[in-house]
C-alpha cells in the first residue's frame, strides 16, 4: 500500500493533473454561483471529454468542478438571495439577511471558511476511514433511512420561524408537490393529469430558483423596500475577525460530522445536510432567534454541512462503486471509461490512481482558500448596482437559469410558478424552506417507508427490531423530547414571570 | 450618409444576413447537415448515459455530423421516450432505448407513448443477467433457491428496480418457471439494489454483468446462475438457469430507435452509420473498458427480436 500511495501522491504533484484539478475547480465555483447550472450537468456533459485524459487529469477535473460548484452556489445565496443549487438553499435564510445589513462580506467569509472547513475535515475521513464506514453505510437499509427522514423532517418543521402551524402548512404542501408524478414502486401516474412532462415530477432545481429569487423580486415589486438596497449599502462591510472564526469550532465540528456521515450514506446528499446541519445547530444555538436574521452559526452550519458531503459521497462510490448522488453517477461513468472499475477491487488494482485523486483533492480544498477569496472580490461587486437594474438582472437570470438545465420551457414555467407561489407565500408569512424540503424528503419517506414494509412483510415492528435503526430512533426521541421539553420550560418560566 | 441612404443599407445589410438562413434549407437535401441529438431517458450516470456518452463521442466520423447527448429523464424512461415519439420525423432526434422502455412496460402499462412510435435503428449491447445471491445466503444454485422460495413462502426478500423493470421482469419469469412466490423490494435502480442485497437485507438479485462481477470476484455476492443459452464467457465458472433447474433467458439491451416516420434515405443513412460505429476501433475500446457485451444487430433482426419479446410477454 506504502508504494501505491508515494506513487499516487507523485503522480498528482506534476503539470497536468494541478492543472485540470485547479481549472475544474474555478470551473465549478462560476457554474455554481449561475443559478441553473449545477454540477451533476457540467459534470455529465463534460464526460465524454474525459475518456481520452489521463485518470488523474480527466477525473481530477470533474472532482474540482463538483468540490466547486458545492461552494460557488453560496455566493448568489448569499449576495442574491438565489441559491446557485438547492444545496445553498438553507445559506440564503441568513446569507441574504447579512447582506441587507451590510454585512455581505462577513456572510461571503464565513461561508468560504466553513466550505473549507468542512470540506478538509470530510476529505481526512475519506482517506483515514473509508472501508469501516463504508462497511457500516451497508447495513442502513430502508428502515433507517425512513427513520432519518422522517427526523430530518420534524426538525426542519422547527426551522419555521415563530408559527408552527405555518410550518407544518407548508411542509404539507411541499409533500404534496413532491407526490406528483410516477409512484416509485408501482409506476402509478399521481397527480399528472395526462401531462408529458410532470411523468417526471417537479424538478427541483426551477423550483427553487423561482421560490427563491424570483419570489423575492415579486415581493419588492409589490412592496419597495423604504430605502433602496445599494443606497444605504455603502459596499459589502467589514471583514471577519479571527476571534469570531474561532467561535463558530463546536459549530463546523459537529456540522461537519453531520455533512460526513450524510454524505456517506447513498442516496442523501448536500441538499439535505445543509437543512439537517442548519437545524441542529438553531436547536442547540444560545441565540436561535437570530437564525433567519443574519446568524453566522447558520451560515456556517449550513455551508459545512453541505461542503463535507462532497468527499463522503466518495466513499460508497469508490468503495461499493454505489453511487451516492448524481453526480458520483456520472463518476462512476468517468471511471469506468477509465477501465478503473469502482468498487471491491478497486484499491488493490488502482491504489496508486486513487491515492493521486485524494491528493488532489486536499490540494484543491487548499486551492479553494484562493479561489474563493477571488471571487468574494469579483462577485461583491454586483452589491453596488442600483436595485432596480439588480432585480431586472435577477429575473433574467432566473428565466434563463431555469431554460439552461435541460432547455426545456416546462422548467421556465415551473420556475415562474414557483415565483409565484413564493411570493403569495411570503405576503402571509408562511416560511418556504419546510415546503422545499419537504418536497425533497416527503417521497423518499413514502418510498423508505413502504420498502421498509416490504422487506418486513407488513411488520411494523422492522423498525424497532433492527438494531441500527432501533438506536436511531431512541436517539431521535431524546432529542426531540429534550427540546420539547426545554422549550416547554422556557414558555412556563415566561409566564410564571408574568404572574409574579 | 442621407437619412434614405441609411435606411436602404440596413435594409442591405439585413438581407443579407438572411441568405445563409436561405441557402441552409436548400441545402438541406445533404442530411445530416446538424447536429444529431441522442436522447437519454435516464438520470446521467446509468448504464444508458455512460454508453450514451461514447456513441456520441465516437458517431461524427460515421455520421459525417456530431451526435449530442440529450438527457431527458423521468418517469422511468417514459419522458424521454414520449419526448422523442412526439418530435418531427426529420431524423435528428433519436432515443437510446431498453427493454423496460420498448418493450415491457408499452405491453403492460398505458403510456403516453406506443412501442410502434418507433423504428429500430440498430441493437447496441446485450447482456445476459446473472442471478447473485448475499454471500451468507442458505442458496447457491437456481434449484436450491427456488428450494428455499417453496420451503419458505414469503421469507425470500429480493432487491428488485422498478415495477416493469430489468430486474423486476428477470425475477418474474424465474418466478415463474420455478412456480415459487418471491418478495421483490423495489429500490429504483442497480445501485441501491446492490447495497442491500450486499449489506444482507435481501438476500438476491438479478443485474448485468457489469454491475455484479467484481462483487463476485471479490466474494461480496454469491453467482447462482446466468439467464442465457450458454454460458456466459468472462463468467465461465457460473453455470445457466437451465442448467441449474430453472430456465430463465432473458437479457438487457440497448439500442438505437428513431421516430417511425423518418423518412427511408435517412433511416438508411443512420442505419448504415451504426453499423459502421460498432466495427469502430476507438469506440470498440471504450466499450471494452466499461466492461459492455457489444452485440451489434442490424435494424431487421432486432425489429424482429423486439415482437417477438413482445408477443412472449403477452
Amino acid at each position: 500500500m506504502s508504494n501505491d500511495l508515494l506513487a499516487g501522491v507523485l503522480q498528482a504533484l506534476s503539470w497536468w493533473p494541478l492543472m485540470a484539478a485547479l481549472s475544474g475547480l474555478v470551473m465549478g465555483v462560476i457554474v455554481g454561483a449561475i443559478p441553473g447550472l449545477t454540477a451533476s450537468i457540467t459534470v455529465a456533459i463534460l464526460l465524454p471529454f474525459t475518456f481520452f485524459m489521463e485518470p488523474t487529469v480527466g477525473i481530477g477535473f470533474l472532482l474540482g468542478i463538483y468540490k466547486g460548484a458545492v461552494y460557488g452556489a453560496s455566493i448568489p445565496a448569499i449576495l442574491l438571495n438565489t441559491p446557485g443549487t438547492p444545496a445553498a438553499a438553507a445559506t440564503s435564510l441568513d446569507g441574504y439577511a447579512m447582506t441587507r445589513k451590510g454585512q455581505g462580506r462577513r456572510a461571503l467569509q464565513i461561508s468560504l471558511f466553513s466550505c473549507i472547513v468542512g470540506d478538509l475535515l470530510s476529505t481526512f475521513v475519506l482517506i483515514g476511514v473509508t472501508a469501516p464506514l463504508a462497511a457500516m453505510a451497508l447495513r442502513f437499509s430502508a428502515p433507517e433511512y425512513a427513520v432519518l427522514f422522517l427526523a430530518s423532517l420534524v426538525l426542519i418543521a422547527t426551522v419555521s420561524g415563530k408559527d408552527l402551524t405555518k410550518g407544518v402548512l407548508s411542509a404539507g404542501a411541499g409533500a404534496l408537490v413532491g407526490c406528483i408524478g410516477l409512484d416509485a414502486m408501482t409506476s402509478t401516474q399521481r397527480f399528472v393529469f395526462d401531462v408529458p412532462q410532470l411523468l417526471g415530477g417537479i424538478p427541483l432545481v426551477p423550483l427553487i430558483i423561482g421560490m427563491f429569487a424570483l419570489s423575492e423580486v415579486l415581493v419588492q415589486v409589490a412592496r419597495p423596500p423604504a430605502i433602496s438596497l445599494s443606497g444605504e449599502i455603502k459596499g459589502t462591510g467589514p471583514s471577519i475577525t479571527r476571534k469570531e472564526l474561532a467561535a463558530q469550532t463546536p459549530n463546523l465540528l459537529r456540522s461537519t460530522s453531520i455533512g460526513t456521515f450524510i454524505g456517506a450514506l447513498p442516496g442523501l446528499g448536500a441538499e439535505i445536510a445543509c437543512w439537517v446541519a442548519y437545524g441542529i445547530a438553531r436547536q442547540r444555538s444560545k441565540t436561535p432567534e437570530q437564525f433567519g436574521n443574519g446568524s453566522m452559526e447558520g451560515i456556517a452550519a449550513a455551508e459545512s454541512g453541505a461542503n463535507a458531503t462532497v468527499p463522503a459521497t466518495l466513499i460508497p462510490m469508490l468503495v461499493f462503486g454505489i453511487p451516492g448522488d448524481v453526480v458520483t453517477a456520472v463518476l462512476i461513468g468517468a471511471f469506468v471509461a477509465q477501465g478503473i472499475t469502482p468498487g471491491p477491487l478497486l484499491f488493490t488494482q488502482h491504489g496508486a490512481v486513487i491515492y493521486a485523486l485524494f491528493t488532489l483533492l486536499i490540494l484543491t480544498n487548499i486551492a479553494l482558500f484562493a479561489v474563493g477569496i477571488a471571487a468574494i472580490r469579483s462577485f461583491s461587486l454586483v452589491i453596488r448596482v442600483p436595485n432596480a437594474l439588480l432585480m431586472s438582472c435577477i429575473v433574467v437570470v432566473s428565466l434563463a437559469g431555469a431554460y439552461s438545465i435541460n432547455s426545456d420551457p416546462y422548467d421556465v414555467v415551473i420556475m415562474v410558478l414557483g415565483g409565484i407561489a413564493g411570493a403569495l407565500m411570503r405576503s402571509v408569512s408562511i416560511p418556504i424552506p419546510p415546503f422545499i424540503i419537504a418536497v425533497l424528503l416527503a417521497p423518499q419517506l413514502e418510498l423508505t417507508l413502504r420498502q421498509s414494509l416490504a422487506l418486513s412483510d407488513g411488520d411494523l415492528s422492522i423498525f424497532f427490531t433492527r438494531p441500527i435503526s432501533g438506536v436511531l430512533i431512541l436517539i431521535f426521541s431524546a432529542f426531540f423530547l429534550y427540546t420539547a421539553w426545554k422549550h416547554w420550560a422556557a414558555s412556563s418560566r415566561r409566564s410564571m414571570a408574568r404572574h409574579t | 450618409m442621407t437619412p434614405v441612404a441609411k435606411r436602404a443599407a440596413i435594409i442591405a445589410a439585413t438581407a443579407l444576413l438572411c441568405l445563409p438562413a436561405i441557402s441552409t434549407s436548400i441545402a438541406a437535401e445533404a442530411y445530416p447537415d446538424q447536429p444529431v441529438r441522442l436522447v437519454i431517458p435516464y438520470p446521467p450516470g446509468g448504464a444508458l448515459s455512460i454508453t450514451g456518452a461514447i456513441i456520441t463521442a465516437s458517431a461524427e466520423p460515421h455520421l459525417g455530423q456530431p451526435m449530442v447527448s440529450l438527457i431527458r429523464a423521468g418517469g422511468g424512461g417514459a419522458v424521454g421516450a414520449t419526448f422523442v415519439a412526439n418530435s418531427k420525423p426529420d431524423g435528428y432526434t433519436l432515443l437510446l432505448g431498453d427493454p423496460s422502455i420498448n418493450v415491457i412496460r408499452p405491453v403492460l402499462e398505458k403510456l403516453p407513448y406506443n412501442a410502434s412510435d418507433f423504428v429500430p435503428i440498430a441493437r447496441i449491447t446485450h447482456s445476459p443477467f446473472v442471478f447473485v445471491a448475499n454471500k451468507d445466503a442458505p442458496f447457491s444454485t437456481a434449484s436450491e433457491m427456488a428450494a428455499y422460495a417453496k420451503a419458505n413462502p414469503g421469507k425470500l426478500a429480493y432487491s428488485s428496480d422498478n415495477v416493469n423493470g430489468w430486474t423486476y421482469t428477470a425475477f418474474e419469469l424465474f418466478k415463474k418457471a420455478a412456480g415459487v412466490t418471491m418478495r421483490g423490494v423495489e429500490f429504483g435502480g442497480g445501485g441501491p439494489a446492490v447495497t442491500n442485497v450486499l449489506g444482507g437485507n435481501t438476500m438476491a438479485y438479478a443485474g448485468v454483468p457489469s454491475v455484479v462481477k467484481d462483487h463476485i470476484a471479490s466474494g461480496g455476492l454469491k453467482a447462482i446462475c446466468v439467464s442465457d443459452k450458454e454460458r456466459y464467457k468472462p463468467l465461465p465458472d457460473v453455470p445457466t438457469c437451465a442448467e441449474g433447474g430453472v430456465d430463465v433467458q432473458w437479457g438487457a439491451w440497448i439500442g438505437v430507435f428513431g421516430h417511425k416516420d423518418i423518412p427511408a434515405d435517412r433511416l438508411d443513412k443512420l442505419k448504415h452509420a451504426f453499423a459502421g460505429l460498432t466495427k469502430d476501433e476507438g469506440f470498440r475500446t471504450l466499450m471494452g473498458r466499461i466492461n459492455a457485451d457489444l452485440a451489434y444487430m442490424n435494424a431487421s433482426d432486432f425489429d424482429a427480436s423486439l415482437q417477438a419479446d413482445a408477443k412472449s410477454l403477452r
